[in-house]
């Protein structure tokens, strides 16, 4: 009876801000006291930015650094994580009580951590900027014990270190095992689950595809050494007529096994065609589906064209590689094996022969490849910039004729271009030179080979005819040994598109409901911010500490220079990305808490951005509610003063928008948005520069369709042009991520701050070019003001 | 129109406020960062913040405090004595720096990214990057490469690397 193994357990990871428990053995024999440790992180590097290993811990008693060195040695065992060896060289301990905080300072490739004591700033340790994260938790894990006596750190803000389980060399984000160590089985196991639902179809394409090799492999058998051992050289000297009988029987023969030959590829291609556009649908609508569950995050860090590249691009090279790279790889490897077992059957001394060469030019096949693929990898980098330029210099067409530099933007592309020409005139050549030196080798071992089997055929050991479809056959192996040493760089391509794609698929959205999220049941809008912190980059605070209160059916104006926080202050309020620290309520539920189709189906965003997409005028005004009648899209597009330009369109509400479509101005699109906010009927609306692009009479209109649109809501208006804050039950000034004035219009005013300091450029800006201040050129508030 | 009105837009506040070895002068704290006196103001720490780092990383130097308020520009660090250049150095040295790699022990490229195998100095260093030709950029004859993670990596001169370096990374430069 077979003992069944049993299934050894896999060491643990560490736990998050805790030390691995072979550091822990070492750091006390170094003498420090690690029972009570409370949050840990390691580094890289000591205070002078010298590659080193740094672990920082505190206890209730003190915050502890300790530098040394961690040597990754590799596991033996399969899939195991790497036994890391511990030396430490240095402990220092400061008192809790000297350290009243740590905060990081961001640097070009570095950061620091500094303590503050006594007011001064003391540096503690480097690292690199790609540990930010960990450091930063630990500082917040530091100073909210210092507080409150409890260390804070979400744990989802704890970035894993991307280290490979079996080596610790780096691995890309979200795997556990570096190329090396990375099965490259599990992307191919994953893209044939792809391929479940149609098993019965690859095994008959399979089948056909072993069944026309084997009849490509007899071929060479009848077409050479029949017709010249059996018919040719006659040799049971048979009379003309039975000869030529014979000769009609061996071409019908030949015909008939192309033939049946083709009929079998042509059965394999339709079964393949049928099942091929399926896998790739699935792959298709996988990727997108995924893409939709992403936060926005994701879409901010990466290039639109990238995304697309990902849906269209790896989609079809995955494709490409299983309709045209799969079948010919089990064709040539059933080939190969094939017909080098006939050709031994044949004659074992020239297959003998034939083999000794075999080595030399798969490494003259391989070699080349690796030389090619730097070459053909040089052309496409100067390829792709090209590209670039061209679309770079279409897009910027106005700007460039609007400098005249027609001809600076021609010369550089010229010498890009040039450049480009060069690296595709390197890969001819070196082709045009290798392919040759390829063929001549190739005839030097058909030369040899006919040689030798000459010498077999004057001594009676081969016939003419053995010998010539031997030729044939040692021809039938080239196509195959040429494909088969770059059918590797083909797969990886494939597997690095099936990569990308499974990078989406199975990237976590940062923004997730949770289980028991809940609902409103009448929603009425109040907005609660409390303590809010956010930062798109670690290290980079964009709101500091912010809190602020709406009521109900209030307009809150928030207003501040460019990159101090108002849009993400929205942008949190709409849960698009969610606060470090501290939260936003709605009615007195965290936005964490709320279901998040039913929160965004409340908060309407008019922003300065906006998108129509392609379809007609009505079909986006009706996007946040498809079964809208005609009625309430009339009633929406009159409402925010669209209506009328709407109608002066030749096809109306079908005009087609979006790109390709009818071009609008800036106002009629923004209109449009606003009518698809109206119909959505949000009970918090914010307006985030909705109308910070527009000309004066334009704003006014919009204006006007706002005010509509705001009766009722609550109302968040962010704004450059003070002006159109006015109706604002009060106004929120901020600065670097915090709030520096508060109160209603006149207040701000009196209050002679920031407000009032832009307000006066304002009004003097546009005195200037013989405007008021306000959108009807009416006498600014502020002279009013005075003058009472 | 009053041009002297200290809200309107006016060409003196567009000036550059350039410093001179005269108005600022550059010390060390307590505790080893740099500070100045500007205009007879002391400051405990100042930060400096390079506006050209790769083309002129010693010109048009901008001083600030810590709330990362401008405090004037140092137009060229040459017109300041040589020890005061000393510690603009050494606190640029400390914002800029970039583990120096002098040797590449290999490239290797798998499912789409590059894995390098390199010496900083003495010490051994890995680190893979995704999208080579994005994650590398040439200035003069020095190359930057930044990783995965976002380190940047510096190989000062590229012509001054052992030639097998060069080769390795060679195809991928443009």
């Amino acid at each position: 009876m077979s003992k069944k193994r049993e299934k050894k357990p896999k060491p643990p990871k560490p736990e998050k801000g805790k030390f691995p428990k072979p550091l822990l053995r070492v750091l006390e024999e170094a003498g420090l006291l690690t029972e009570n440790l409370i949050y840990c992180c390691t580094g890289d590097m000591d205070n002078e930015a010298c590659y080193c290993s740094s672990w920082l811990s505190f206890d209730e008693k003190g915050l502890y650094i300790a530098l040394g060195d961690e040597e990754i040695v590799k596991s033996k065992r399969k899939n195991h994580r790497p036994d890391p060896k511990y030396t430490v060289s240095e402990i220092q301990s400061i008192p809790l009580e000297d350290a009243e905080s740590l905060e990081t300072e961001r640097y070009v490739s570095t950061g620091r951590l500094i303590m503050k004591k006594d007011g001064e700033q003391i540096s503690l340790v480097r690292f690199s900027i790609g540990k930010i994260a960990q450091f930063e938790n630990f500082a917040r894990a530091f100073n909210t014990y210092k507080k409150n006596g409890e260390a804070e750190v979400p744990a989802s803000d704890e970035p894993e270190e991307n280290k490979c389980k079996k080596c610790g060399k780096p691995c890309p984000p979200g795997k556990d095992f570096c190329p090396k160590h990375n099965k490259n089985s599990s992307t191919a196991v994953r893209l044939f689950k792809f391929f479940g639902g149609y098993i019965p179809q690859i095994i008959t394409i399979i089948a056909i595809m072993l069944l026309g090799t084997a009849v490509t492999v007899l071929i060479p058998q009848i077409s050479t050494r029949a017709l010249f051992d059996d018919v040719l050289s006659n040799p049971d000297g048979l009379p003309v007529a039975e000869l030529l009988k014979a000769l009609g029987v061996l071409v019908l023969s030949i015909f008939g096994i192309r033939l049946l030959n083709t009929i079998l590829t042509v059965i394999q291609q339709y079964i393949t065609g049928g099942i091929m556009p399926n896998v790739i649908y699935d792959i298709k609508v996988k990727i997108f589906n995924a893409m939709q569950r992403l936060s926005v995050n994701f879409y901010s860090s990466k290039q639109t064209g990238s995304l697309m590249e990902r849906v269209i691009r790896d989609a079809n090279n995955i494709y490409w590689f299983f309709v045209d790279g799969l079948p010919a790889l089990i064709i040539d490897i059933a080939t190969v094996i094939g017909v080098i077992a006939i050709m031994f059957v044949m004659s074992w001394k020239l297959s003998l022969i034939t083999l000794a060469a075999v080595p030399v030019l798969f490494a003259f096949l391989t070699l080349g490849d690796k030389f090619f693929r730097s070459l053909h990898h040089r052309a496409w980098l100067y390829g792709a910039r090209v590209s670039a330029m061209v679309s770079d210099n279409i897009n910027g067409q106005r700007v460039i004729k609007a400098f005249a530099k027609e001809e600076d933007e021609f010369s550089r592309f010229e010498k890009l271009s040039g450049e480009h020409m060069k690296a595709e005139l390197k890969l001819s050549l070196s082709e045009a030179t290798l392919f040759p030196i390829l063929e001549v080798f190739v005839l030097l071992l058909s030369t040899v080979v006919l040689g030798a089997g000459g010498v077999l055929v004057a001594r009676g050991e081969l016939s003419t005819g053995t010998l010539l479809s031997y030729i044939v056959y040692l021809e039938m192996l080239r196509g195959p040994f040429d494909f088969l040493s770059w059918i590797s760089n083909w797969w990886a391509r494939c597997a690095d598109s099936a990569q990308r794609v499974f990078e989406v698929c199975d990237a976590k959205p940062d923004i997730t409901e949770k289980e028991n999220a809940v609902s409103f049941e009448n929603l009425r809008g109040d907005i609660e911010i409390n303590e809010l912190e956010f930062e798109y980059e670690p290290a980079r605070p964009v709101i500091k500490k912010l809190s602020l209160e709406v009521r109900a059916g209030d307009m809150l104006g928030i207003v501040g220079k460019t990159g101090a926080g108002k849009t993400t202050i929205a942008n949190l309020i709409a849960r698009l990305y969610d606060a470090k620290e501290g939260c936003v309520k709605i009615d007195g539920i965290d936005v964490r808490d709320l279901k998040l189709t039913e929160l965004r189906r409340n908060i309407g965003l008019v922003s300065q951005d906006i998108y129509l997409f392609i379809g007609s005028i009505a079909d986006n005004i009706r996007y946040a509610k498809p079964d809208a009648t005609m009625d309430e899209v009339i009633a929406a597009a009159k409402a925010a003063s669209a209506h009328d330009f709407i109608m002066k369109l030749p096809d109306a509400y079908e005009t087609r928008v979006g790109a390709g479509g009818q071009k609008l101005s800036g106002g009629e699109r923004q209109r449009i948005s606003i009518a698809r906010t109206i119909i959505q009927n949000p009970k918090i609306l914010i307006l985030d520069e909705a109308t910070a692009a527009m000309d004066t009479e334009t704003e006014r209109n919009i204006q006007h369709s706002l005010t509509k649109l705001k009766a009722g809501r609550t109302t968040i208006a962010i704004a450059h042009r003070l002006s159109t804050l006015r109706d604002a039950d009060y106004l929120a000034v901020i600065s670097d991520g915090k709030i520096v004035e508060y109160g209603t219009f006149k207040e701000l005013i009196k209050q002679k701050g920031e407000f009032y300091k832009q307000y006066k450029i304002q009004s003097e800006a546009l005195k200037t070019i013989g405007i008021g201040v306000g959108t009807g050129g009416e006498k600014p508030e502020e002279d009013e003001h005075e003058h009472k | 129109m009053n041009t002297n009105n200290a809200n309107t837009i006016s060409p003196e506040t567009l000036r550059t406020e350039y410093v001179s070895p005269e108005t600022c002068v550059f010390s060390k704290n307590e505790n080893g960062f740099l500070a100045a006196t500007i205009n007879g103001k002391e400051y405990k720490r100042v930060i400096l913040t390079r506006s050209l780092p790769l083309s002129f990383p010693s010109d048009y130097i901008c001083i600030s405090d810590i709330e990362k308020n401008e405090l004037g520009i140092v137009e060229h660090m040459a017109d300041f004595p040589k020890e005061q250049q000393a510690l603009m150095n050494d606190e640029l040295d400390q914002r800029y720096y970039c583990p120096v790699i002098t040797k590449i022990e290999s490239i290797k490229e798998k499912m789409g990214h590059f894995y390098f195998d390199v010496m900083i100095g003495d010490f051994k260093k890995s680190f893979a990057v995704r999208d080579i030709s994005k994650s590398i950029r040439q200035h003069g004859d020095a190359i930057d490469l930044v990783d995965i993670d976002g380190n940047r990596f510096r190989i000062l001169d590229f012509e001054a690397i052992p030639s097998k370096s060069r080769r390795k990374l060679e195809p991928y430069l443009y």
